[in-house]
């Protein structure tokens, strides 16, 4: 079976700071981090940079310790510790929106601690609703604007946005038509390889993630016609904000007889479910997605749309049997959202369970016994 | 005659039980894991084989649970310990619709209908808190053994509140108690009211207007058992052996699962 | 028996009952006809305008910590399905309302009644969350007032219009609707005038913890923070400063020291431990430290003669969060790390505190790195003990002492 594409996304994904400083290497190119949800990229792609999403490596935290304890997330912990470790020196930048309080604490240790001369920090707004949120939402776009043009050296016009809206609005496109295929052919992908696969979008420049995922169906197809995949009682995976489920985690969920059909996790559908309307207002646009409530985000203050809902219209969509909350340790603003949420999956008789996604690996066994024992509940044992 | 065992490996000590076609419990076992799982698994099979006078050809089904449950080649097939505690649990007490499984590594609550199905679990698998570990390690620190803690307990005249959750902590806790002069039987009812606290916390809304029954090795010590039904405010029910349960359900499922067949 | 010996103010101990009253008069402001709001953030002077009764989120958690109920609403919470590790503030609301929805018995005194409006100023997501949770469980009516906290000197202004436009546009006719009133800008105003006098009272107080030794500590004026802040305006805020301040004076004038002897100053970061003030104090007491000054209960309201009682009062009470120091602006690191150094000088200031709640994370990211920039350029050593404001299960004091006894015993090693 041919899985060439398919190999690349995992190789990018397993390795993406010796991807990025191999491209940097061969194009010249400045290169800028985002960290972590609901960066406006297309901005960042009009100035002629490459926009690139917060990666936490897979190292435990050591140096890092001394700078952000640890009842912080994983991520905040480990790209705090990449920075000081300089493995990501080839950075030329980090934009970093004001989502959560960690987000908030990260500039200063960035600027205690390294030379970047491009620390942005945006300022979102966390709530929806009135123009005048929806205002100043656009003015930290123009911010932005500003202060890309200065990194780069490059006047971002509105033609290029709308052209960066297009290359991206593709690769939405493109993954989404991923999902949809593993959507009809249920367990033809591992949950694991459909990481790597929006991982590999979130590293890669979009024009050449845009050809390799055409490859990727292409090899899909190529294995639909093969017939051959795995089953399981189908489940959909949300939560896992800003930062990877570790694979191995995806592989139990699908070792104890479960496969996911969709998710709602950040590298998954959260990343590309919304596109953008191609319009002469390309930052009207933007807004219009920012404020949109879709997916809803627990990082944002949204006292109308519940997320529990969202996932079972995505279980419903999908003929799913059960749901599992990834939670990131010590990520406050899913924690806080959490209970309602549980509560709602109760009620509606949705079978649920919650697996905490620490940074380092611990006891996976005790996840296998809990996953296991999941299944035969709902299997009746 | 049929015979039927379970194997239960945990994380602190294996148990394993004989059970004949007839339900009666005609062997039992129970040892320490340590290290070497599988080694573990075998001798304590073999010592309930012993105590049934029975040989392993005489079995015809077993099931083996429990963290090591996949180590342990001899078994037919390998079921998780909630489904089996909750299983185990009904076998004894019918009318109970609620498990507090209080183990060596973790405390588990599962809701079970009265056929002993499991409906509902939650588990607390973060830190030691709330376990048997916890209890050895604050025995320890006293320089006692688990039966004195418990004894040590009853005599105890005040409340003493120990109030760090994570072990570490609140060695250091237990250590500066004892230090200032607080009297050993105060601060063992605090250890165990800590406990129970805790595991207040993950059962409440679970076990809240049912019949509770009480499992795992913790459910031996009488100091933790009185805790927590006061703290739950409801009477637990304990098995003779309640450290044996999970072996007991394994058994039970074994012995379904081989009329299935 | 320690070799130090702490004088307790006269003053402080009146604290207890006008803080009882506020919080007596939200209790039964129902049974009095008077609308209620809950706030969050910066912003409860405007239902205070409108006559409503407030309750303020961290004023809440600093009383039902003081009384004693903290435990018990989180517990109660958690049996609720709140999670272990999330925000103690947010949790101890839920832990209220669980109680009031289940009917779970707890001191009376810790409960409130249900807001006719829940204004939730969000700093943080957590303060969303406890709007929402609310909002979910209980169908409280919320209104939002996005707070965000400036990063640069150039944002400051610009936020701030930011701010004032959503309350003239989202929070004045929210409360309009919920009174069946106009917004009474005259009564702001009222408010502005006696915040001004309370808080330059204040300022002048802040002054005699510049003397060595000082006539009294920081924990002091943290249990004398409500009238600057969420009892703005009440008539027992100035009488209180004012005898406080004779106090200080008298107490200067006689030599009289908070601690005798005054061993080492400190400086504390972070929230004020709400629930573990008595704790704290006899450790520190032990070791002869007292604390003086620290960013959070600098918040309030530190430029106060800039507060202009003639011109608009939304813009002039919004100028005080930002432009002019305040909530919003001291949450930034960045913009804080150079007022601390400045402070370590005029409050001669021996060491550091960083207090790094575990629930918490607006204060604890990069406290060693404001304690390696203060090294640098004050040459004073601190130490970060990790901790809850109303948690005491993440509260190790073992622990926490060793380190402060560590603190200690640098500051020693650096005056020899
Ligand atoms: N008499 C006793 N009093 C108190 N505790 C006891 C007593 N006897 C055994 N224990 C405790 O029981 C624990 C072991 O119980 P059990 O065999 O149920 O655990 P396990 O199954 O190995 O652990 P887990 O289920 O977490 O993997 C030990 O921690 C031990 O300290
Ligand atoms: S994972 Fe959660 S805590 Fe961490 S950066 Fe994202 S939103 Fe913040
Ligand atoms: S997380 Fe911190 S800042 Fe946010 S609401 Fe809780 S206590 Fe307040
Ligand atoms: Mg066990």
């Amino acid at each position: 079976m041919k899985q060439r594409a398919l190999n690349q996304c995992m190789k990018v994904s397993g390795d993406p700071y010796g991807y990025l400083k191999e491209w940097k290497g061969n194009n010249n190119k400045k290169i800028i981090s985002c960290f972590a949800m609901n960066i406006p990229e297309e901005i960042i792609h009009a100035a002629g940079l490459l926009p690139v999403i917060a990666w936490r490596s897979n190292e435990s935290v050591s140096i890092g310790h001394s700078h952000v304890a640890s009842f912080n997330c994983g991520l905040t912990r480990s790209f705090i510790d990449d920075v000081l470790k300089e493995k990501l020196n080839f950075l030329d930048g980090v934009v970093i929106n004001r989502m959560c309080l960690q987000a908030q604490g990260i500039p200063f240790i960035l600027e205690q601690n390294t030379k970047w001369a491009n620390i942005i920090y945006m300022s979102l707004p966390a709530l929806y609703g009135s123009d005048c949120i929806r205002d100043f939402f656009k003015s930290e776009l123009d911010r932005l604007i500003i202060a890309m043009e200065k990194c780069s050296g490059n006047k971002i016009t509105t033609g290029k946005i709308v052209n960066s809206i297009e290359i991206y609005n593709h690769n939405r496109k493109l993954l989404s038509d991923i999902y949809e295929i593993r959507r009809k052919n249920i367990g033809i992908i591992s949950a694991r390889e459909m990481l790597s696969i929006v991982h590999s979008s979130m590293i890669m420049p979009k024009e050449e993630n845009n050809k390799l995922l055409l490859e990727v169906i292409e090899e899909l197809n190529l294995k639909v016609a093969e017939g051959n995949h795995k089953s399981g009682i189908p489940v959909v995976i949300y939560g896992s904000l800003c930062q990877t489920p570790h694979p191995e985690l995806l592989d139990l969920i699908e070792n104890t007889g479960m496969v996911v059909v969709d998710d709602d996790i950040f590298i998954g559908s959260r990343y590309f479910v919304n596109s953008l309307d191609i319009s002469d207002d390309p930052i009207e646009s933007m807004a219009n997605r920012y404020l949109s409530h879709i997916p809803p985000c627990p990082t944002k203050g949204d006292y109308k749309s519940n997320w529990s809902t969202y996932i079972s219209d995505i279980m419903n969509k999908n003929k799913a049997k059960a749901v599992i909350t990834l939670m990131i340790r010590y990520c406050p603003p899913h924690m806080c959202a959490y209970p309602d949420d549980q509560i709602n999956f109760e009620k509606k008789g949705i079978p649920e369970i919650m697996l905490e996604v620490e940074h380092e690996i611990i006891s996976l066994e005790q996840v296998r016994t809990r996953l296991q024992s999941f299944v035969e509940t709902i299997g009746g044992i | 005659m049929l015979y039927f065992a379970g194997i239960d490996i945990g994380s602190l000590c294996t148990k394993s039980l004989i059970l004949n076609e007839d339900d009666a419990i005609i062997g039992t076992s129970i040892k320490r894991s340590g290290a070497a799982y599988r080694g573990a698994g075998e001798d304590a099979l073999n010592a309930a084989l012993k105590d049934a006078n029975l040989k392993s050809e005489d079995l015809n089904y077993i099931i083996s649970t429990g963290y090591g449950r996949s180590r342990i080649p001899i078994a037919d097939e390998q079921i998780t310990e909630i489904t089996c505690h909750a299983r185990g649990s009904s076998f004894i007490f019918p009318e109970a619709r609620a498990v507090i499984d209080i183990g060596g590594q973790d405390s588990k609550v599962i809701e079970i209908n009265s056929k002993g199905r499991v409906l509902k679990f939650v588990m607390n698998d973060k830190c030691a808190a709330g376990t048997g570990r916890f209890l050895e390690v604050m025995a320890g620190s006293l320089d006692i053994d688990l039966e004195q803690m418990s004894e040590l307990a009853k005599q105890s005249k005040k409340e003493v509140q120990i109030s760090s959750m994570c072990t570490v902590f609140a060695e250091s806790e237990v250590i500066s108690l004892f230090a200032g002069g607080t009297e050993k039987a105060e601060i063992a009812s605090g250890i165990y009211r800590a406990i129970a606290r805790r595991v207040t916390g993950l059962a409440s809304h679970i076990v809240s207007g049912k019949k509770v029954t009480m499992t795992g090795g913790v459910a031996k010590s009488k100091g933790m058992v009185w805790a927590l039904s006061k703290k739950l405010k409801t009477e637990l029910l304990v098995a003779d052996d309640p450290q044996i349960i999970g072996a007991l359900g394994a058994a039970l499922i074994a012995k379904t699962k081989f009329n299935n067949l | 028996m320690s070799e130090y010996k702490l004088n307790r103010l006269e003053t402080t101990k009146l604290i207890g009952n006008i803080v009882d009253k506020h919080w007596a008069s939200l209790r039964h402001a129902k049974e009095n006809g008077e609308k209620v709001a809950w706030c969050s953030g910066p912003v409860f002077a405007f239902p205070y305008a409108m006559d409503m009764k407030c309750h303020f989120m961290a004023g809440y958690s600093a009383y039902a910590g003081g009384r004693g109920a903290a435990q018990q609403l989180l517990e109660i919470a958690e049996e609720d399905g709140e999670l272990i590790d999330a925000c103690s503030y947010h949790k101890l609301h839920m832990g209220m309302a669980a109680a009031m929805r289940k009917n779970i018995p707890v001191r009376k005194d810790v409960i409130l009644p249900l807001p006719d409006l829940l204004i939730s100023g969000r700093l943080c997501p957590e303060m969303s969350h406890y709007a929402e949770g609310l909002y979910r469980k209980m169908g409280v009516r919320v209104t939002g007032v996005d707070v965000p906290p400036p990063h640069q000197k150039s944002e400051i202004k610009y936020f701030e219009k930011y701010v004032e436009r959503q309350i003239r546009e989202s929070l004045i006719p929210a409360l309009e609707e919920v009174c069946g009133k106009p917004f009474n800008y005259d009564r702001l105003t009222e408010i502005l005038i006696v915040l001004k006098e309370t808080a330059m009272l204040r300022n002048e107080c802040w002054e005699y913890l510049k003397l060595k030794p000082s006539p009294w500590t920081l924990w002091d004026y943290g249990v004398s923070i409500a009238p600057v802040f969420y009892l703005m305006g009440s008539p027992e805020a100035v009488p209180y400063y004012k005898k406080l301040k004779a106090e200080l004076a008298d107490r200067a004038a006689k030599k009289i020291a908070a601690l005798e002897p005054e061993k080492s100053r400190v400086y504390w970061d972070g929230w004020l431990p709400w629930a573990f003030l008595g704790k704290f104090s006899r450790i520190m007491c032990k070791l002869g430290m007292v604390p003086l000054v620290g960013r959070y209960p600098w918040e309030f309201f530190p430029h106060p003669e800039t507060i202009d009682t003639e011109g608009d009062p939304v813009a002039s009470f919004v100028k005080q969060v930002y432009s002019n120091g305040g909530q919003a602006k001291d949450n930034m690191p960045s913009l804080n790390l150079p007022v601390i150094q400045n402070w370590v000088e005029d409050y001669k200031i021996d060491g550091l505190i960083m207090f790094s709640s575990k629930s918490c994370r607006m204060w604890n990211l990069g406290h060693n790195d404001f304690i390696a920039a203060i090294e640098r350029q004050n040459g004073i050593p601190g130490v970060v003990i990790e901790g809850d404001m109303v948690d005491t299960r993440m509260n190790s004091f073992a622990q926490i002492e060793t380190r402060l006894e560590a603190l200690a015993e640098m500051i020693e090693a650096r005056k020899e």
